[in-house]
């Protein structure tokens, strides 16, 4: 599945670590990957066919540290969205009706150029500002009862982001990360025309090389 | 050192999570849920102008687009109890067979093993094969098809029940189908699952009745 080798490939990336004690935070020359829990919920026209937040979904970047405030990589992520509608009737399109129990199941893997602002390079805690532009994957599917229907489609997607880092000591260039973020993800099939969603999360960041 | 186990630990966890992170809709659906109703008509047919029927007193089982045999199982013949009473409901008046009815009502088990597929246009091809026009006092007839077509996957087996005009058989010298009821999906076939799910395709053929 093209998502897990994304994050596969970037979290092997991560096994080549330097063992050179750090001797401040400073950022500039420090590549370092972020990965956390990400939870996200369906904006406008998108509630329509999920209407539910999603409680299975990630984030992960991989960011180069150009300045000591500036960095800049590769982001993306998945989540799932997912919902199961009462058992209604629709009518079909070559005529007659149909009493179904409708499911749709959407997972979106964004793949962004990112490029991320921290405020306080040295502070206990570091807000930062972030947006990521690119493409979007998504997996869509809809069930009328137990029969799918499903298409893979590529779209455009741009995730504005906030949040703040907390490295785990005075010396370390590990910590967490607490972030908000809103994906604008423009779609056009089936009757769905965005999957535009907010949200945030938790993680933790840490440099490799 | 201590950064290596870091990351792998991240690493192997983060992987554990992604592998579980997709919810699959099949899990969260039960037998009824999965089952879908599809009906359809004869836009032309007036449904009101029929006022006795008669239901098949077996069901066909149909493999593979050929007529298997003609069976009366318990889970038989609860669909064609079920049959019976809701068109009661609708107003319209049983009768035998022999005496001339205005609508028939067959009801069908279809299993597609190697295909996977219904195709409604192959279905009312080979209709008289499998149901006889001789069964419903028309010898040699052949049949007409309702105007309504649909090629549909199938996994464990489909209930098909076409309700047939016997009235104007004559007149236009055919038999034509101007309703069918087709349910999809999955224990279809358990014993006391028939009332329901014949109930649930009359509800949404509002247009199917008497008066």
């Amino acid at each position: 599945m093209k998502k897990i080798s994304i994050i596969a490939s970037m979290i092997a990336g991560a096994f080549i670590i330097t063992l050179a004690p750090a001797k401040s935070q400073a950022q500039q020359g420090v590549t370092k990957l972020n990965i956390g829990y990400n939870v996200a919920s369906p904006l406008g026209s998108f509630k329509d066919e999920v209407g539910k937040t999603s409680f299975r979904g990630w984030t992960a970047s991989v960011l180069y540290g150009v300045t000591d405030k500036i960095s800049v990589g590769l982001g993306t992520g998945y989540q799932d969205f997912y919902e199961k509608h009462p058992r209604s009737t629709y009518k079909l399109v070559e005529g007659g009706d149909v009493s179904a129990v409708v499911s749709n199941s959407i997972q979106v893997v964004p793949i962004l150029a990112t490029g991320q602002y921290n405020f306080i390079p040295n502070g206990v805690v570091q807000p930062y500002a972030g947006v990521g532009v690119g493409g979007n994957i998504v997996f869509y599917r809809q069930f009328l009862g137990e029969f799918s229907n499903s298409k893979t489609k590529f779209g455009f997607a741009v995730r504005p982001e906030a949040g703040v880092y907390i490295p785990f000591g005075k010396n370390s260039r590990t910590g967490i990360t607490v972030n908000a973020n809103y994906n604008y993800m423009p779609f056009d099939y089936n009757g769905v025309k965005q999957l535009s969603n907010w949200g945030g999360g938790v993680g933790v960041k840490f440099p490799i090389e | 050192m201590k950064n290596l186990f870091l990351t792998i630990g991240i690493a192997a966890s983060s992987m554990l999570v992604l592998a579980g992170c997709t919810k699959d809709p099949l899990d969260q659906l039960n037998e009824e849920e999965s089952r879908i109703y599809i009906t359809n008509r004869d836009d032309s047919a007036n449904f009101s102008s029929y006022t006795t029927f008669s239901v098949a007193d077996s069901v066909a089982v149909i493999s593979n687009g050929k007529l298997e045999k003609k069976s009366l199982t318990d889970v038989d013949k609860g669909f064609i109890n079920a049959v019976k009473v809701q068109l009661q409901a609708k107003g319209y008046t049983m009768v035998s067979k022999d005496a001339k009815p205005d609508l028939g009502i067959n009801i069908s088990r279809i299993y597609n093993t190697y295909s996977g597929v219904v195709s409604y246009p192959d279905y009312w091809g080979g209709y008289y094969g499998v149901w006889d026009p001789f069964y419903w006092g028309y010898p040699g007839y052949g049949y007409g098809w309702g105007g309504y077509y649909g090629v549909y996957s199938i996994k464990e087996g489909a209930l098909s029940i076409d309700a047939l005009d016997l009235k104007n058989a004559e007149k236009d010298d055919k038999i034509k189908g101007i309703w069918n009821g087709l349910i999809r999906g999955s224990g279809i076939f358990n014993a006391g699952a028939a009332d329901s799910q014949i109930k649930a395709l009359f509800d949404q053929s509002a247009y199917f009745k008497r008066s």
